[in-house]
């Protein structure tokens, strides 16, 4: 039965090589309580419309497995409301770290209640407020109840389609560390807050004067935050399944205009499945100025060409395309500290190409290029390359320089005069010597 | 198509559903350590903010008084949500801080720069806090009114993760290369190449009086020899302009052989020649 | 080095008295070889004073101008104590025409192949 799997699985992979729509992989383990699964259809059907293969799997179910003999089986998982007391092995906190650590993309959907999920949350600095607290909001005035919550979304990660109507959220905020791996996706609205629907408002303050964490208030709290790990795989942690729902999909934002759910639902799995914002680089290359010839050496103060072929996925047609969009690419050239840090712009004319001319620095040494390209919510880009940077060699310095005429007349004349004085010695008479000798010893 | 939150409220407040909410004699006071009388004392209004912005120094404390009643019944409440929000525009900070209501609806707010909050925002002097009142509660509409802008003495800027800088574009870095070496005006080194050839008079000058005559330099046996030491010199002299160390090795010593030869041969003519002389 | 042994001496004018002593003294071979001394460190000496005055880069090049005039120097006056008639107890094995000049010679062309390697 196993191997039955497998081999299922590799024909998928086989068959998502040719119509993959993430830049990684299609096949995403979804983790879902069964009767609830028809709650979602709506968004399972948007992500199987996109070309994910989803494969079901119930929260106490042991298969199929997340890792099968250290190989991960899925590309990308999606975590339903695990509730508490969730034991099985491989959806435990450490086992998800460890599957990120496999570049598994996880979209993680955040309970109410304390849960594995929560350990795991506070594992990517996401602080969680007490257990029943969900979002709460009087504003605007509305049919709904305070807890069902219109939030208006910005986009400063180009990760959600720009001018996307508002979202209905329902569910749990958090309070974001200031790790920078983190990306928010989904702020909470200003006049927001987490508490007890029915709570008095002394708690509030007693909670706000204990302190610390105390209130979970306002617009910096989170409700869908992602995480790029520094091996590029993604996670996104939603604080309430009500987003993702065909409930509030489906539901008017306001009369006549629909909630932006869905289509917020379908970006962010998009990013984190790595479909948008993904890039890579090709291919790196370097030379001297007016030379083609890469050289793993170069002189002190040479005029060093680098450059980057930098291209982006398309999920659309699943191809890489040349990517010119880069204006804040910058390459180091280091040696143990930068010696050089200077800005990686685009060529114009020539599609994901970004050159740079520099001088080399006039100490040698293995020197690298480095491109260390880190935005929130983009692949990080990454390279180096070493290479030497060596001083002149010996017939390289300039010559005939004007400032060493004496010394090079200096030399000539000691030449000739050696010369000179060579033929007059040999050709010389010895008689007239003879003579002073004489004259000498008389 | 962007539907901001305002556009909401407006289409909501049409749904009318809820009883309205008001405030009584909202009053905002200034208060110093130095001074006894306040500095400020203004009423509030619900309707537009305060033109003048407020400031506050480390030393002074800003009480916010108001009480919260039903606009009809004139009945004090006290709501769920009673905030003050400070915002910082520029910084897009945000520390929100729940004030106390009795259940009169009676609220009392210090804020005492000298002890001043954790929830205040880390601030800058340079732009002002905008202080808005939000007032939530299930059974009425919602309330919230921008009150005034508040200045407030710089605080320690917020913490920074140490990785942040380089999720930002770094500061360009410039290698400090050594200076040129300066070559002097060609003239100066023109004049002093002259001068080392001014020693030349000199010599020619003392040569002409004490030097050998060089009687024999036509002899066959003596010439050859100056001239594989002249070729020498010249090898040495192409070998700076033009050769490679090892051309110039190859060819030395192919013409090392012929002067040793014609070196013996001329110095063993000269021995004869001082020999016979005797 | 002038032998001085034969100074007549004039207290007026000692120099003088030394210079004249010199000339009279010195066989005209060691006088020819005495210029060629001088020669060589005057144009040494120049080249220090542009070295010190106007510029020392590049070094190497100054390092083989005023080498070259240095060696030449020193090979020239071991020449000269060879030849000289006063130190031929010295120097009984060393016929001063032959093995002399051929050390001289031989010294001389591999100074200046170091002089024109160095001279840049």
């Amino acid at each position: 039965m196993h191997i039955l799997r497998k081999i299922a699985w590799l024909a998928i992979s086989v068959l998502a090589s040719v119509q993959a729509r993430s830049s990684i992989g299609d096949n995403v383990l979804v983790v879902v309580e069964p009767n609830q699964q028809k709650e979602y259809s709506l968004f399972f059907e948007n992500l199987r419309a996109q070309g994910f293969d989803l494969t079901f799997r119930a929260p106490k179910a042991t298969k199929p497995l997340l890792l099968a003999y250290d190989v991960p089986s899925f590309s990308h998982v999606i975590l339903f409301n695990l509730e508490a007391k969730n034991t099985v092995k491989d959806l435990a906190p450490q086992a998800l770290i460890d599957i990120l650590g496999h570049g598994v993309n996880i979209l993680a959907v955040l309970p109410q209640k304390q849960s594995a999920l929560s350990t795991l949350a506070s594992e990517f600095s996401l602080i969680l407020p007490p257990p029943n607290t969900p979002l709460i909001s009087y504003f605007p005035t509305r049919d709904e109840p305070p807890t069902l919550i219109p939030v208006t979304v910005s986009n400063n990660h180009d990760i959600l389609t720009t001018g996307m109507n508002p979202v209905w959220f329902s569910g749990t905020p958090h309070a974001l560390g200031n790790n920078p791996l983190l990306v928010p996706i989904l702020h909470a609205p200003p006049q927001s807050f987490a508490g007890e629907i029915g709570g008095s408002a002394d708690v509030l303050v007693d909670a706000a004067e204990k302190g610390g964490e105390g209130l979970w208030a306002g617009s910096q709290l989170g409700l869908v935050t992602g995480f790029q790990a520094l091996n590029n795989a993604r996670i996104t942690f939603i604080g309430g399944a009500e987003l993702l729902s065909n409930r509030v999909a489906e539901k008017e934002i306001s009369p006549g205009v629909k909630s932006g759910n869905a289509q917020f639902a379908k970006d962010i799995a998009a990013w984190t499945f790595q479909e948008s914002l993904v890039f890579r680089i090709d291919k790196v290359e370097h030379h001297r100025l007016n030379a083609t010839e890469p050289r793993d050496q170069y002189t002190t103060n040479d005029q060093i060409v680098f450059e980057a072929h930098i291209s982006k996925f398309e999920p659309r047609t699943s191809e890489w395309t040349a990517y010119s969009g880069f204006q804040d690419l910058q390459l180091e050239f280091t040696m143990l500290d930068p010696h050089i840090r200077t800005a990686l712009l685009p060529v114009l004319g020539s599609p994901g190409k970004y050159s740079v001319t520099f001088r080399a620095p006039d100490r040698h040494g293995v020197f690298k290029f480095v491109i260390n390209y880190k935005r929130r919510g983009f692949t990080y880009l990454q390279s180096s390359t070493t290479v030497a940077v060596v001083p002149p060699r010996h017939d390289g310095y300039p010559r005939f320089l004007s400032a060493a005429w004496p010394y090079y007349i200096g030399a000539m004349s000691t030449s000739i005069g050696f010369l000179l004085f060579s033929a007059l010695w040999l050709a010389g008479d010895i008689r007239p010597e003879k003579r002073s000798k004489g004259q000498k010893t008389e | 198509m962007l539907f901001p939150i305002s556009l909401l409220l407006l289409a909501a407040s049409s749904v009318q559903a809820a009883t309205l909410l008001t405030l009584q004699s909202p009053r905002v006071v200034i208060t110093s350590t130095t001074t006894k009388d306040p500095i400020r004392s203004e009423p509030l209004s619900l309707a537009h903010k305060l033109t003048h912005p407020l400031n506050l120094t480390q030393t002074s404390t800003l009480k916010l008084t108001f009480q919260i009643t039903e606009k009809e019944s004139g009945k004090g409440i006290q709501p769920h949500q009673t905030f003050l929000r400070f915002y910082d525009a520029q910084s897009g900070e945000e520390g929100i801080q729940p004030v106390r209501v009795t259940s009169a609806g009676k609220a009392k707010f210090e804020l005492n720069m000298s002890k001043p909050p954790v929830s205040l925002p880390p601030t800058t002097a340079t732009s002002p806090l905008q202080v808005t009142l939000l007032i939530g509660s299930p059974n009425h509409t919602p309330l919230s009114a921008d009150l005034f802008d508040l200045y407030v003495p710089a605080s320690q800027p917020a913490p920074v993760h140490q990785d942040e800088a380089s999720f930002h574009i770094l500061p360009e870095i410039n290698h400090t290369f050594r200076a040129e070496q300066k070559l002097p005006p060609r003239p100066i080194s023109a004049v002093f190449a002259l001068f080392v050839v001014a020693p030349w008079v000199f010599l020619l000058g003392l040569w002409s009086q004490n030097a050998p005559r060089p009687t024999h330099l036509a002899s066959p046996h003596i010439l050859p020899f100056i001239a594989t030491l002249t070729a020498f010199e010249a090898l040495l002299f192409w070998y700076w302009v033009d050769l490679k160390l090892g051309q110039v090795l190859s060819y030395g010593a192919i013409l090392g052989v012929a002067t040793i030869f014609t070196g013996k041969h001329a110095l063993a003519n000269i021995g004869s020649r001082r020999l016979g002389g005797k | 080095m002038p032998p001085k042994s034969a100074t007549k001496s004039t207290p007026a004018n000692p120099l003088f008295s030394l210079w004249k002593a010199y000339n009279e003294s010195t066989v005209d071979r060691l006088k020819f070889i005495d210029s060629f001394l001088v020669f060589l460190m005057l144009s040494g000496i120049i080249q220090f004073v542009y070295c010190i005055l106007v510029t020392n880069f590049p070094f190497n090049a100054f390092l083989a101008g005023f080498g070259s005039t240095v060696g030449q120097f020193v090979l020239t006056a071991s020449l000269r104590s060879q030849v000289n008639p006063e130190n031929k107890s010295e120097f009984k094995d060393v016929s001063p025409e032959r093995r002399a000049f051929a050390d001289f010679a031989l010294g001389s062309i591999v100074l200046h192949f170091f002089v024109y390697n160095f001279l840049g």
